[in-house]
Parts: C-alpha cells; structure tokens; sequence
C-alpha cells in the first residue's frame, strides 16, 4: 500500500514541475530547486537525495518538499484506517464503549487512600465471575481521590456490589457516600446509536458551512478532509491506548469538529482569499497565528488533565489534546499541501 | 489615561458593560445568603399546616425562602437545621424564622392504630327504612333508631414525634442553578413501553407531577425528551433525594383504588367516567364551608364524579348493610371509603348516608384543606381537590413505564468537584495569560484578552440563570469550550491588527473586517456542529450543546468585538 502510494506521488510531482517550468513567481523557483529530483523512478535514488537535503533547514524542506511531506498525513490516516478495520473485524465493534454506550452500572466511591486497584479487581471479579468488572482510579494531581467501578451487573445486584465494596476497602459507604449511574444495554446501545448518527449530521452540517464560505471546492475538499483525519486518527489513538469512549466522549469527537477546523479555516482563508506577500509568507503568518491558538488551548487541556477529578472532563480533555495534536499535523503538512498544489494549477491556468 | 478614556466610550464596550451588569443583576450573587433553603414541604406536615408553601422548580434559587432561625437559634448549615428540630417533643410548638416570616409549628404526634384482640360496644344512631301504614296505604319512612355493635376495640400507640416535614438545602448564594452532578440527586430516564400521542404525553407527565406532589416532592423536574430516532422518554430529576420509593413510584403503572371494608368499589381511570371540574359542581362545599377549630381554618370541598354501572352496584351491595353515624349534623356510613394510590392510602372520605345501598352513578366526593387563615385553608382545599381529580381522572397511566436509566449522585461527590472545577478553572486560565503573554509581552494585549474571556463567562451564566439552566458537568464542558473559541478568536483579531500595523495597513475596519472573517466561519463550524445534540440522546447533553451555541454567540457578537475595538484603540499609533 505504501509503495503505491510512493509512486503515485512521484507521478503526481513529476506532472507538476513540467506543468509549472516557465512560472516567474516564487511558485517556480520552488519547482527549479525540485528539477533535479523530480524525474526519479527509483527508490534507491530518492535515498541518496534524501541524505543530501539534510543540509537544508527545516523551514526550506517545509516550503519546497511539501509534496513529500504530504505522505505523512496521508500514511497516519491509512494506518489509521487500517486500525480501525482490524478492531472492527476483531471486535465487532470500532471503538471500546463504556457503560454508558453499553449498558451496566458505575459506581463512583470518593476514596483518598492509596489502595491496591487490580487486588481490588480481581476480589470484585470474584464476586461476580460471571460479569465483567473493571475498576480505576481517580487522580487528581497524583493524589488519590476515588475509586470508579464498571461493571456489566444488571440494578438488582448494586447492593451486593457497594457491600463487597466496602469490605474490600474496610468502608461504611452509607446512602450520599456513592454515586451510581445504570444503565439499561438496550438504551446504551440507542445511545450509541444515537450519539454516532449526530457525529455524522454534524460533519455534514460542518462541510456545509465550509462549502458556502469558501465556495471553491479543493479548498473546502481540504478542510472537510482534515476534519475528517482529525476525528479518524483520533479515534484510532483513543483505540490504541485503551479508552473507553462514554456519551461525553463522543460529545468531545463533536467538540473536535467545530474546535479543530478552526485553524484550517484560518489557513484557507488566508492562503486563498488574501492577496498580499507570497503564499509562503501567507502560510507563515497563519501558522503563527495557528500554532498560537492550539498552544493556549493545549496547555489549558493540559492543566485540566493534571488537576480535574472528573471522569467525564478528564476524557473530553485526552480526546481533545488527540485532536488537536493531530490537527497540527493534518493543517500544516496535509491542508497546507493540498492547498500549494491547487494554487500552483491554478496560477498555471490563468497563465495560459 | 486619554486612550483608557476612549475605551470606555466605545460604543461596543459599553455594550458589553450593559451586557455583563445585567447579568450580574440575573446572577444575582450573595455572599452573605444565610441559612438553609427550602426545598420541598411534606404535604400535610405540621410545617405545611403553619402555613409554609412548597417550591416549585421554576422559582429562582435566591428567591427561595430560607429558614434563619429555629426556636430563635440561628441556623448556618443543614447541620445546624437538623440539631436544631432534633429532639421535638410532640405536641410543642417549634417557632421557624425564615427571611419572609415567623411561623408557629405544633409538632405532630407519630402514632399508630391497632387493633386488639378485644371487642367494645359502642351506641350507633341509624335511619333505617320502615314499611308503615299509614291512613290505610303502605309507605315507606325513615325512622332513626339507636342501636348498640361491637367492634373490635383499637389503641393508639405514641411512637414520639413526627417529623415536622422540611427537606432543606444549604442556601445557595446566586440564581445559578447547579445541576445534578453537581449538587447531588436522582435523575431518573423512563420510557412508555408503547409510542404516546402528544396529548397523552402531556397527560402522563401532568399524572407523574401529581404523584410526586402526593409525596411532597414538588422541586423535581419532570420533562419530555426524545432522539433522533423518535424515540419518546420522560426524564425525571430530583435535586437531593435519594428515595428509592420515589423512583418506583413512577414507573409504577399507578392504580387508584376506592375501598371500602377493604372491598374494592371502583378503580380510578376505568370505572370512573366522568369528574366534574366546572365551578357548579367542584368547589368549596357551599353547605359546609369553612370552620375554625382551634388554631387552624378548615375548609371542605367537593367534586361530583360519574361511576360506571357495574361500579356503582358494587358500591351499592358494600354499603349495603352500613350503619349511619351522625356527627355535626351531618349523617355518615359508619365505614369510611378509603382511596388508595398503588396501594398507600391517600384518603378517607365519609360516605354520606343516603348512599347506603343505592347503585347510584353520581357521587359527590369531599375532603378537606387545613390553614392558618380562612384564605389558605379554602386555597389548599382546592388543591387537594384537584389533585384528587387528577388522580381519578388519570387513574392509572395510560401504558407501562419502563425505568431505562438511573443515575443518583452523591452531594458530596457534587461538592468536591465544583470546588475542584474552580480550580481547574482558574489554573486554566492563568496558563493561558502566561502563554499568551510570552508571545505579545504587552499588557494592554493580554489584559483586555482576559477581561473578554471572563466577562463572556459571566454574561453566559447571567443568561443561564434567567433562562432555568442546570450548570451541570456537560454544561461546564461547553464553557470550556466557549473560552476556548474565545481565546482563539481574540489571537486571531490580535494577529490580524498587528499584522496590518507592519504591513501598514492603515484602514482599521480592514484588519478587523479581516479577523472576523475568519472567525464568522470558524464560529458558524461550531454551532452546526452542536446542533445535532439538541435533539439527540433523550437530551442529556442537551444542556452542552446550548451552553456552547448561546457562549459562543455571545463571544462573536457581543465580546470579541468589543475586544476588537479595545485593541484597536489601545494600539493605534
């Protein structure tokens, strides 16, 4: 898959630099650096090419090589995809869905001793060996502060949960000293449904928008694309380090949607709308901008995971760091390099 | 000190300045709120005989009324309350100050009635019918007789005080109403088991209110709710309560029972046919009306309803062979017809004596209010009537509710995680000032930068408080979101100003007309994205999406360009 989608490129760079030869902007002394390298057919070659551009600095390999680069968001994506496709035929299911999108019961005990989770697990399991029971510890700041019981156990059996729960911790938890939240599976599994059919309506609405303001389908292609990779890769990140995806989750892939586009509608308005400077220095100025706003949002997310003691904020938090870690990749190498292809057809044609 | 000057004339910071009084006005924050609030009264208690109504959950939180004192001892905490009505003796009055009244509670006794294995007589007077001849012809004549029965002899037992009926809260210090994860609580999803019209819909949870108004929880919210699928639900929240008895309650499908000698005679909703709600047959009973008995005003209503035919036989063969007691001039059945709701009894009601025995249709049902004044006891008169009809119309629900989800919070959970999002909160913020402050290192950026942001938190909590929102953990995430956006759009409009100072762009409206370009789309990706969560997933994260459209609206239209304005006063050279 790879290799395909090596030559494909090569054939792509090579139609390019013929087509965009004889431009005077700063379009062609892009592609007059590239000259020499375009025309390679062999891997080995590229190789040799590669060592010989270390000499350059980054921001030259970002302003010249941005077809290559394309390659990395393209190969997340897929990697992605292809992750996604193997939980799918291994589980039957895309993501892991906690009890709110399967049904069952959570119990939430404030807690601020140190305790041994997994005997805790292993003794709960016991009681229950015919359901599936996990449990986790809340932190806030490195410090305990509870204890979160999943289970798969129908309401009947909450009783016989808190008391082994309280044995097990040498606790009297009384009737306020818990909380609980059950669920019945075939409103979980509604729910998922649910919450899934409006991440969908929501991308679509969000594409809307982007086509009416841009009215140039590559770019609002560009954008919806990288909105798009944001939520696949993420999803498949959240896959990877074993979240379970609740409600709030899944409210958070929505977050993502309306929250991480933002900097490629500041990319694209800049680059296509704007006039003034090149479209490198375009570039430079949105990505300052852009790379501002994700920093203040990721160093606020990060404050939150150390401190919050919510299960619910903490997993809106990780999925939205995710999110925009992988945004500034799919926005400054993907959409920025679709964009420098499009404009250089597009100078190409008013040229002739 | 000039252009700090020229700031506060700008139009669109004054603006904002209305914007962030008035919600400060809604907000209305109180510091010094003392006591504890009331949240629900137990109808029938000894404090609901004083005179002190329930809650609605409509009311606004500062509007509440708090109780200050109990027995002229302050009161701080609900600790304090619970101390305070602690060890009551039956029988003495408590006085309970609140910040609109003093009112006087005589606590009730707590007894219970049994039955011994012993038998009394007791002297009963009855009409009974007579054949007579009377000049020749035979007629038939009440004659009243006395006449002496046996009954089982009863004794009441004093089980000490009963509860005189408050459910408090700590007072709370502003109108912001804090959801359940935050203040502890049930919440309970339903679903009838078969798809309801809307009419029957709206029925079914006027008969949830009712019940939950029987028990003495009026501040519950009940509401409908669907996805986007159609599905319908009902979602129940109860602030503070933990009653398990409650939330079986609505799910029971709920069926009335009129007994009498533990005979049923009718069942609410299927053999009652009509009940009259029209002021010539409901009301206050014009024959009884009202009467003082010692302290306290009763009232007497009636209603009259229609029994089926098979309804009314039954009636007729149970009541058959009553006897007639007459108390205040008035003549009664000498058993009474007890109502029950899913089999707790909510009434007794004497049965007027010529009754006995006739399968009559129409009967006339009657209770009574009791108040301190004539006034409140003709008003809580009506009350019970009404809720009585309710009952009887509605009878049962009209399908089986399935109770679908429960979730009930631990108040001490709820109260550790405000504190904790304060924190949280506040860290945040400070991160960003730091952050956004090594790139410009210009106070006159970074101030009105934080000065937007907080005041765009404010104006959407004003709005939250005015328009009944549970602050709720979604909700807090949606204000996440909204200074998120803001501090975002206010680096972009930052960006663009300075940008098109090294570029000498001299037209301001440009620079700015070009920040909000991008932010007008950047905005509008947001709002359309949280639209689909209005209606789907019985509306549990309803609160989310409409926390971050109505924030982010405001920081577009009403904050970031008054930020904008700022900025460009404050950096023009």
């Amino acid at each position: 898959m790879e290799e395909e989608h090596k030559e494909e490129q090569t054939e792509k760079s090579t139609e390019e630099s013929k087509e965009t030869t004889e431009k005077p902007t700063e379009e062609t002394k892009v592609e007059e650096k590239k000259e020499p390298e375009t025309p390679k057919e062999h891997k080995v070659e590229k190789h040799i090419e590669h060592k010989e551009k270390k000499r350059l600095s980054i921001k030259e390999i970002y302003d010249k090589q941005y077809k290559k680069l394309l390659i990395i968001p393209f190969l997340i994506l897929l990697l992605a995809i292809f992750s996604i496709i193997l939980k799918v035929s291994t589980t039957g299911d895309f993501i892991n869905r906690d009890v709110s999108l399967k049904g069952g019961l959570t119990l939430t005990v404030p807690f601020d001793k140190e305790i041994d989770i997994s005997a805790l697990e292993i003794y709960l399991s016991s009681q229950f060996p015919a359901n599936d029971v996990s449990v986790r510890a809340l932190k806030q700041a490195g410090a305990y502060s509870g204890i979160v019981i999943d289970a798969d156990i129908e309401k009947d059996s909450l009783e016989k949960l808190v008391s082994s729960v309280e044995t097990s911790l040498k606790v009297t938890l009384g009737e306020e000293g818990y909380s609980v939240e059950v669920m019945g599976s075939a409103l979980g599994a509604s729910f998922f449904k649910e919450t899934i059919r409006a991440v969908l309506i929501a991308f679509l609405f969000m594409g809307i928008v982007v086509f009416i303001s841009f009215r140039v389908p590559i770019t609002s292609l560009a954008v919806i694309l990288a909105a798009f990779s944001d939520i696949i890769v993420t999803l498949a990140i959240a896959n990877l380090i074993g979240m379970k995806l609740s409600t709030a989750g899944i409210a958070a892939f929505l977050m993502l949607i309306g929250y991480s586009v933002d900097t490629n509608i500041l990319l694209s308005t800049k680059v296509v709308k704007r006039k003034e400077g090149t479209v490198l220095e375009r570039i430079i100025g949105a990505m300052k901008t852009g790379l501002m706003m994700s920093s203040t949002t990721i160093c606020a997310i990060i404050v939150a995971l150390i401190f919050t003691q919510s299960e619910v904020i903490r997993q809106i938090m990780t999925i939205l760091l995710i999110g925009l870690l992988v945004d500034m990749i799919n926005t400054w190498i993907q959409n920025v390099g679709i964009l420098r292809i499009y404009l250089g057809r597009k100078h190409k044609n008013a040229q002739d | 000190m000039h252009r700090i000057k020229k700031v506060f004339k700008n139009t669109r910071v004054i603006v904002l300045f209305i914007f962030i009084l008035l919600a400060i006005v809604a907000i209305h924050p109180n510091p010094k709120a003392e006591g504890v609030a009331i949240r629900n009264v137990i109808s029938n208690s000894s404090a609901n005989l004083a005179g002190i109504k329930s809650t609605t959950p409509n009311i606004a939180p500062m509007s509440r009324e708090r109780i200050i004192a109990v027995n002229n001892i302050p009161i701080k905490t609900v600790e304090d309350y619970y101390k305070g009505i602690g060890d009551l003796e039956p029988g003495r009055i408590v006085r309970i100050t609140t910040n609109k009244d003093t009112y006087k509670l005589t606590v009730k006794e707590k007894t219970k009635t049994i039955e011994l294995n012993e038998t009394e007589t007791k002297t009963v007077i009855e009409i009974v019918p007579v054949n007579k001849t009377i000049n020749g012809s035979l007629v038939t004549v009440n004659e009243t007789r006395s006449r002496i029965i046996t009954v089982p002899k009863t004794k009441t037992i004093l089980l000490g005080a009963e509860d005189i009926g408050l459910r408090v809260y700590k007072a709370p210090n502003t109108n912001i109403r804090k959801g359940l994860d935050l203040q502890g609580g049930t919440r309970v999803l339903l679903q009838p088991e078969t798809k309801l019209d809307e009419p029957s819909l709206d029925m079914l949870l006027e008969n949830m209110k009712e019940r939950l108004n029987v028990y003495g929880l009026s501040d519950v919210v009940v509401r409908k709710a669907g996805d986007l699928s159609g599905n319908q639900y009902i979602l129940v929240e109860m602030p503070g309560v933990n009653e398990e008895e409650v939330r079986e309650l609505l799910a029971k499908q709920g069926k009335f029972e009129a007994k009498i000698k533990n005979e049923t005679v009718f069942i609410g909703g299927r053999d009652i046919t009509y009940v009259c709600k029209s002021a010539d047959c409901s009301g206050i009973d014009p024959r009884a009306g009202c009467g003082r008995s010692g302290n306290a005003w009763y009232c007497r209503f009636r209603f009259s309803i229609a029994l089926s035919q098979e309804a009314a036989q039954r009636q007729a063969d149970a009541t058959a062979d009553l006897e007639i007691l007459s108390e205040d001039n008035q003549q009664y059945l000498s058993e009474k017809i007890y109502l029950y709701l899913d089999d707790k009894q909510v009434d007794a009601l004497n049965i007027g004596a010529e009754l006995r025995g006739s399968a009559t249709t129409d009967i006339q049902i009657s209770g009574s209010g009791v108040g301190m004044t004539k006034q409140e006891a003709a008003i809580n008169a009506l009350q019970n009537m009404k809720r009585l009809q309710t009952i009887l119309i509605t009878g049962s629900l009209p399908v089986k509710i399935d109770i679908i989800k429960t979730d009930s919070i631990s108040p001490i959970l709820g109260e550790e995680f405000v504190r904790n999002a304060l924190v949280v909160g506040l860290l945040a913020i400070l991160i960003v000032v730091i952050v956004v402050f090594l790139r410009y290192r210009k106070l006159e950026i970074v101030t009105p930068m934080m000065v937007t942001c907080v005041s765009e938190v404010v104006i959407l909590l004003g709005f939250a408080a005015i328009a009944n929102w549970n602050l709720d953990l979604a909700a807090i995430a949606g204000i996440i979101i909204v200074v998120g956006t803001s501090v975002d759009h206010q680096i972009v409009i930052t960006d663009e100003t300075l940008r098109g100072e090294s570029k000498k762009i001299f037209n301001w409206k440009e620079r700015i007309k070009n920040a909000f370009s991008i932010i007008l789309v950047a905005y509008l990706t947001t709002v359309v994205a949280m639209i689909p969560l209005l209606a789907a997933g019985a509306g549990l994260l309803k609160g989310f999406a409409l926390t971050t459209i109505f924030g982010v609206s405001i920081g577009v239209f009403i904050a970031r360009p008054a930020y904008a304005a700022v900025i460009e006063i404050l950096l023009k050279q």
